[in-house]
């Protein structure tokens, strides 16, 4: 029983940063906009998170500041995607390569260092629920999630009814670097209480693919979420049945592949914003 | 004018001389520096080098993959360097590649085993210390279950494995070693979640082999104790690291550099020159911190803890028999893999009597390849010898 309880609690846990980084990405690609950046964000947001809560001594700034520091990073490809209508995936890989190499070099001085008084976990994993149906409300039931969807839909209606699409998908974008920093954060000052270059360790990368996994939904995106921790949990609980390590550590990801393609499958068209990745320039088509 | 242009030329000279007379090293690290384990000890190595040989001078290239080694090495031998090491067994084809193509060079190649006239292996061995390490955590275990969070499976890890469940055993006759693997020199997350699906099934000791202190801060969380490795990791979680394994590179490149600088080793000898270095030439150290081999927070546990040493018969603590243990190491007098030993299937590995060897003709029956699990050791273990 103990284990059943264990493995509900690590499934929720270890989805929590993947959840809220999908949900950040899932926001910005309602908007429209492509951001495969996210794996950068993260790792920007873990430094910057690490580093105030190591100085300061307070987590909760700690938590702030990488907040802060995903939102104003993501801004370089706000501007590349949005203003100079460039290809978003492109200014997007560049993203998250930068972010990498710019947290990998400025947390040098923080390698190596402890952080002894990390916060708790399950206030993260409470907010990231929270944050998923706070979306769901502001995307289904405010009129500016209206806004932000017939953005990501079709802009240049959008445009034609005076809504500034521009704008729109700025703070969109920018939104979406703050959840991404938030689930860096989570990492460097709760889950793990240290910083170390490549920290976060491709879950930038599965928060995208839940993003498509989820069909661009906030409430699936925490089940997604919750039972891709779960499966990565069961890769070392269950080593001690016949079943081989490193099957078990794949089946996560094969499972990923998998749905992605049964969701391709059933529809044609997929459940993508109909301009997602397409930048838009008034009155062309 | 004459003069200054005199004075010039001849500091010039006196220049090109003694940059002629320093030795340039370089180094080639598989992961960041910042990794806080394999790469970074090999760092701290080349650092201590330099500020031991005033001769030397270095260089080096960080996260480089290991099908980069060959154009990494192309690189550092037109920057002139005469002395290149490569610091993962994953080099190993590409830096006898290299080799060929670069005879004056000498290379050196962490963790592997093929040599050849201008290259040489090294290793800085952890059995003895995880054996000590294993004598501890058999004293701390309350439940019997200690956990283990490895690697990959391959010889060195498995006989490191090994080695620490001979220790816990010796003092924890019916403990378990319960193994998971990871399939990862660096990832954080993974070991993580391994540590924490071994705390729900009841173990509460921890070692590792994995380049951060993961587990020591997941067992942390439910304040059980956790062995460091590689770097001095007690200072992530002070009152849980009751010791751990740490390194000193630098004895070894120290050694191998001044060789190289008096003429003994040169490119055409080095075939024979293999590193396998132990506490006795100090390139290993038991502790969670330099000069700290037992942390003093559970020295109190540890002394009241009686057991019966095998080798004497006599009554004494576990921290008696871990100092005893680590003197005869340093001694050169005691290898934990001395026999009568069975694998966990019953069979004969070390006769009575018998040291295990590091090197023999036949793969799988020495240290260096050995594949078996010592008793008590529970999970997977792929290639698990049958006879």
């Amino acid at each position: 029983m103990e284990e059943v309880w264990a493995a509900l609690l690590r499934s929720v846990i270890f989805g929590t940063p993947i959840l809220i980084a999908a949900l950040g990405n899932l926001l910005n690609e309602r908007a429209g906009v492509v951001n495969l950046g996210v794996e950068g964000m993260m790792a920007v947001g873990a430094l910057a998170a690490f580093a105030t809560a190591q100085t300061t001594g307070s987590g909760g700034l700690g938590v702030l500041a990488g907040v802060l520091a995903g939102g104003l990073f993501t801004l370089p490809h706000a501007f590349v995607a949005i203003s100079l209508r460039a290809n978003q995936f492109v200014s997007g890989l560049a993203l998250a390569m930068l972010g990498l190499g710019l947290a990998g070099l400025l947390g040098k001085r923080f390698e190596g260092q402890p952080l002894l008084a990390p916060l708790p976990e399950m206030p993260f994993v409470y907010l990231g629920f929270g944050l998923a149906v706070a979306l769901w409300a502001f995307l289904y039931l405010t009129h500016a999630g209206l806004v932000l969807r017939s953005v990501g839909e079709n802009p240049a209606a959008a445009d034609l009814l005076g809504i500034p699409v521009y704008r729109v998908r700025y703070w969109a974008v920018a939104a979406g670097g703050m959840f991404a920093g938030l689930a860096g954060a989570f990492l460097a000052v709760s889950y793990r209480s240290s910083w170390t270059e490549g920290m976060t360790n491709q879950l930038g990368w599965i928060a995208i693919a839940l993003t498509i996994f989820v069909a661009w939904e906030p409430l699936r995106a925490v089940l997604g979420a919750y039972f891709f921790g779960l499966l990565y949990y069961l890769g070392f609980a269950l080593q001690d049945s016949a079943i081989p390590s490193v099957f078990l550590q794949a089946l996560p990801y094969a499972l990923v592949i998998v749905v992605l393609a049964l969701v391709a499958w059933r529809r044609r068209q997929g459940a993508a914003p109909e301009a997602l990745g397409l930048p838009y320039e008034r009155g062309r088509r | 004018m004459k003069k200054t242009l005199f004075l010039l030329l001849a500091v010039w000279v006196v220049g090109f001389g003694l940059a002629q007379d320093k030795l340039k090293a370089c180094w080639i690290y598989v992961g960041p520096i910042g990794d806080y384990g394999w790469s970074h000890a090999h760092d701290v190595g080349r650092k201590e080098a330099m500020k031991a040989l005033p001769w030397l001078e270095t260089a080096y290239v960080e996260s480089v993959p290991e099908a980069q080694v060959e154009p990494t090495i192309d690189k550092l031998v037109s920057e002139g360097c005469k002395v290149i090491f490569a610091t993962s067994f994953g080099y190993m084809d590409g830096v006898l590649n290299a080799a060929k193509k670069y005879p004056e060079v000498l290379f050196g190649h962490a963790t592997g085993y093929k040599r050849a006239p201008n290259v040489m292996t090294y290793l800085a061995e952890f059995n003895e210390v995880y054996y000590l390490n294993g004598l501890i955590a058999g004293a701390l275990t309350k439940s019997g279950k200690v956990g283990y969070v490895a690697a990959f499976p391959i010889p060195e890890v498995k006989r490191h494995i090994s080695a620490f469940a001979l220790g816990v055993r010796e003092v924890n006759p019916r403990a378990t070693i319960n193994v998971r693997w990871i399939n990862a020199w660096f990832d954080p997350a993974k070991a993580t979640e391994a540590t924490n699906a071994l705390m729900a099934q009841g173990n509460d000791v921890f070692a590792f082999t994995e380049d951060t202190p993961a587990v020591i801060q997941a067992a942390a969380k439910r304040n059980l104790p956790a062995f460091g490795h590689y770097s001095p990791m007690q200072k992530f979680s002070p009152k849980t690291v009751p010791s751990g394994q740490l390194v000193r590179w630098e004895k070894i490149y120290i050694d191998f550099l001044s060789k190289v600088r008096n003429g003994t080793y040169t490119n055409r000898n080095l075939d024979k020159v293999d590193y396998w270095w132990l506490l006795k030439e100090g390139a290993v150290e038991l502790g969670g911190e330099f000069g700290v081999p037992i942390n003093p927070a559970f020295v109190p546990a540890l002394k009241a803890k009686r057991v019966t040493d095998k080798l004497t018969g006599k009554q004494t603590t576990v921290y008696d028999l871990v100092m005893a243990r680590y003197e005869a190491m340093k001694a050169g007098k005691f290898s934990p893999f001395t026999g009568p030993i069975r694998d966990r299937n019953g069979i004969l590995r070390v006769p009575a009597g018998q040291v295990y060897p590091i090197y023999s003709d036949k793969p799988g029956a020495n240290q260096a390849s050995m594949e078996w699990a010592a008793p008590g050791i529970v999970g997977q273990w792929p290639n698990e010898p049958k006879n």
